[in-house]
This record gives C-alpha cells, structure tokens and sequence, in this order.
C-alpha cells in the first residue's frame, strides 16, 4: 500500500498528502524532492508544501486527471537524497530584552538560560514550509527538552527578528507583528523584503544553524 | 491626479492578486471581486489586470484633479459625480475639479473604480494588490488615506458613455465538497447544506465568519496544509470561516467545503448580518460556471468593439 494519496481541492489545487501526520526524515526529504519535480514541470502556478503534504496549483486545471495520477509516480520515483539543501547561519543575541522568555523556557524546562541557549544552538533545523505571515519558516525539530505549549496569553506585539519556540518547532519573526511563541532571542538578518528576489531569505527545506553571539547569553 | 479627500471605512489598491509566491507565506490579495476588476478595465479598454480602487462600505471621496475617463463596477454603494448619481457598470467621464462620492448601501459592500490607462504604481512581485497585513504593494502598502493622491494620465479625448451588464451578486453560494469530509462527524456537510447562515460582523478580507443557531461543532484536528481563498475551514466551534483573499496560505482546521471559483466574488458584497445558502455542485458545473464568466467577458469585447 502507498504511503500517500492525492486529491484534488477546490478547482485548482492538486494535493499529494502522506498518511501519516508526522512524516519520517526520509519523506520529509521526499517531500523537497517532490516540490522540486513538480516545479521542473512548468506545469503549476504555485507548489506549496507543508507539514505532510504538498499543494501544486495548477496552471491548466483541465489536466487534472493526469496530474492526480501523475504526481503519485513522481512521489514514488523520488529520491529522497535528490534534494540539495541550502545552509543559512543565523547570528542570534539571546536572552534580556531580546529573548524576554528566555528565563521563564529554562524554569519550565529545568535548565540554565545557558543550557537552554547551547541546546537551541545544537540543533541543525530544516525549514519544514512556510506560513503566517511572508517569510515565517516553521523550522523542524525543537531539541525534547524545550518543547512547551504556545503562550496562554500571545503578545500583541513581537519584534522583528525575534527568535521564538514553540511545540516541537523553533521560527523567527520576520516582521513585527502579535505571536504567541516563546521569545528567547533576537537576530538582525533580514527574512522577508518584497524588494528582493527572492523575497525571503528561507525557503522550503533549506537548514538554519543558530549561531550564539557574545552580546548575549552564550 | 486622484486626489482622496476621504478613505471612508476603508479603500484600497488592488488588481486580480499575487501568484507565485505561496511558498514564502505570501498570501494572494487582489480585490474581492476579481471579476469586476476585469469588467472596470475592459470598460476604458484598459488590459484588464490594471489595478483599480476597491471601496470597502462606502463613505469616501475622491477628486479627479484632471479630465478622467473612468469606470465603476461592483456593488452599488450610491455613488455621486458632481453631485449626480452614478451607478455600477457604467464608464463616465470627470473633468478636472470633479468630486466622486460613495454613500452606502445595506445591500452592497464594495464597489471598484478604474480610471483610463490605469494608475501609475509600481508592480511588488508582480502585482499591484495591496498586501495590507504585511504592508507592500498597491499604493505604498498600505490603505488609501485622505491627503493622498495616485497619479494617472490625464485623458484627452471623452469617451462616450458606455456600460455593461453585471452578473448578478446572488445569496446562494455553489461549493465543492472538501476533503475532510469523512473526518468530521456524520452529516456535518449535509447539515452544512441545509441551514442558512449568517455572516458575522468580525469578518474582513482574510475570511468571511459564518454563524447559525446550531454550529457544527467537533474536536477534529488535522495536519496544517495550504490553504487558499475559497475554502470553508470548519474549527472546532462548528462556525465556518470562507478564507477571502488576505488569507494566510496554510492552515491547520479540517476542509469542510470549497467556494467555486466563479462565486467567491458574491462575498465582495456579503455585510455583517446577511445570510448566505451553499449549495453543493460538481466539478463540472463549477467549471462550467467559471467559463460563463469568461465568456460574459469576452462577449463584452467583442460587442464593444463591433460599436467602436
């Protein structure tokens, strides 16, 4: 039996989802490669994956018949090492006014600001879709020890380049803008311009590495 | 230039949206009613993409600081140019000085003006639609405020007045069924079906609220996936939410339905209060549905030049 399905959502939406709610790294890994070869057709005006599935809006709906069957063989035909990450390095200033929360993280977590910081930092994370708002990258997976519900109560207002955890995932803001994660940084690198091209720094499936600096807990 | 003496509740610069860019959290924008953008534009033989004016509710005023040729389409919000009323549908002609006003209307919402060769704006990733919840695009980003003016270029010639028939705005919105169906308890489409709804005072441009006396309430949880304009998301409350055009591109509640893509436009007009009815149709029919808009639009053509 396959490990996925696709259907098609709305008119224009072709859906390829995994049958299970978390996906494995091997099929997260698939899933980049399936982005990319959907994107090789020239086929879809949009290809968006998220936590277990990827979205391709098609460019001719009319072709949707072949495009349910066809992107289950793509799916199957992916390698899962065809995809080629890109690295960013992400220069973070944690803890004081920068990472407000980071004091209360290592309270509910049984750490020092210090260990809470050097296990954030451990972590090699991979951009598992993006989401919210232009240039917010889910990035996959939080070390166990830091996982912690969202805030009861979000902030109104997140500063711009601030380096929060929430669940099982880690994400920067790239604007200011209301958030209910945990705040335990701030980093000065631009994610999102419009201006740009492309507009945001991450995309789907690139690895970010936080990099300590000294101004800050370290 | 249109010089904005009054935004009123709120007026915007949007053209048919941004593609492309989904991947990156870029939702699409773009006006409520695509359709009339296209019909405003073709009125004054514009490309019909060109961003336009979309006034939200009504209460605004603009002054044409020289001669215009200009469209208005959408719903009628009782609008005024120099004082005579005017009415959607129609291409007119201002001449320098000219004041246009926009009432209300209990039963339209917005309404949509182009003027002849179009505003001059720069496109943002391709577009001219305002993106209003990350501030780019459209005219600096942001609402239309009073003291603001948009450039465009004085027309020389007045065109002869010229109007078009409007597709009817209609309560009875046509969805696709959606694909967490059979996640959802027994009947919660049919019963979806079956009641009319009412649309809520909290709703804006990201979505419409729906509301009824006896929600649709469940405890199905999903996987966040994308999302696009169209889509009834069902949360757990059981009140529906329609994802309009500033809407985030993934989300986390179960697919109860889709708005097919031809009536997405009838929640341009939808005011707190009103209620709506889903009717459920194929695929087919909702292409079919999508064709005859189109072909409204390229019989306009096509009649508009055999006149000229």
């Amino acid at each position: 039996m396959s490990d996925a399905h696709s259907y098609l959502l709305g008119e224009n939406a072709l859906v390829l989802s995994l049958n299970v709610n978390a996906p494995s790294q091997a099929q997260q890994r698939k899933l980049f490669a399936l982005c990319a070869a959907l994107k090789d057709s020239n086929a879809f005006i949009d290809i968006v994956p998220a936590k277990s599935s990827v979205t391709a809006y098609m460019a001719n709906p009319n072709d949707y018949q072949y495009w349910l069957k066809h992107v289950m063989l793509l799916w199957h035909e992916c390698d899962d090492f065809a995809f080629d990450a890109k690295t960013h390095f992400i220069e973070t200033i944690y803890g004081g006014e920068f990472g407000p929360d980071l004091n209360d993280v290592a309270k509910r977590a049984c750490l020092t600001e210090r260990q809470v910081v050097q296990l954030h930092c451990s972590q090699t994370y991979q951009v598992e879709f993006l989401g919210f708002l232009p240039g917010f990258a889910y990035l996959g997976k939080l070390p166990c020890e830091l996982q912690l519900p969202r805030k009861t109560k979000p902030r109104k207002l997140v500063p711009k380049g601030s380096v929060a955890i929430a669940e099982d995932l880690s994400a920067i803001y790239p604007n200011q803008s209301p958030g209910g994660w945990h705040l335990l940084g701030r980093c000065q690198h631009t994610l999102f311009n419009p201006n740009n091209q492309p507009p945001s720094l991450f995309a789907p499936g690139d690895k970010i590495k936080f990099v300590p600096l000294k101004e800050g807990v370290c | 230039m249109l010089k904005v003496n009054k935004s009123g509740v709120m007026a915007s610069v949007q053209d048919i949206g941004r593609f492309g860019y989904r991947h990156y959290g870029v939702c699409r924008s773009g006006a409520l009613d695509p359709f009339a953008v296209c019909l405003a534009n073709l009125l004054l033989d514009n490309p019909v993409h060109k961003a336009v004016i979309e006034i939200t509710i009504g209460l605004a005023e603009f002054e044409f600081t020289s001669a215009c040729n200009f469209a208005l389409t959408g719903g009628c919000l009782n609008a005024k140019l120099a004082d005579k009323a005017i009415y959607p549908g129609w291409r007119y002609y201002a001449s320098a000085g000219d004041v246009l006003t926009f009432g209300t209307s209990a039963h339209a919402q917005r309404a949509y003006v182009s003027v002849e060769g179009g505003f001059e704006l720069t496109p943002v990733l391709n577009s001219c639609a305002t993106d209003l919840q990350s501030h780019f695009g459209g005219f600096q980003g942001r609402a239309l405020n009073s003291g603001d003016s948009l450039n465009y270029h004085t027309s020389s010639v007045k065109l002869n007045t010229l109007g078009v028939k409007q597709p009817p705005y209609s309560q009875q919105v046509r969805v696709l069924k959606g694909p967490h169906c059979d996640k959802l308890p027994a009947n919660t489409f049919e019963r979806f079906i079956e009641q009319s709804w009412r649309v809520s005072e909290l709703s804006n441009r990201m979505g419409s609220r729906l509301l009824c006396d006896e929600p649709l309430n469940h405890e199905v949880s999903i996987t966040t996936q994308a999302v696009h304009p169209g889509i009834v998301q069902l949360p757990p409350s059981g009140e529906p939410i329609v994802l309009l055009n500033d809407c985030q591109t993934t989300g986390g509640y179960p697919i109860l339905a889709s708005v097919i893509d031809a009536d997405l436009r009838l929640f341009s007009q939808f005011g707190a209060n009103q209620t709506c009815q889903f009717v459920p149709c194929t695929l087919a029919e909702a292409r079919k549905a999508s064709d005859k808009l189109s072909a409204h639009l390229a019989q306009f053509s096509l009649a508009k030049n055999n006149n000229n």
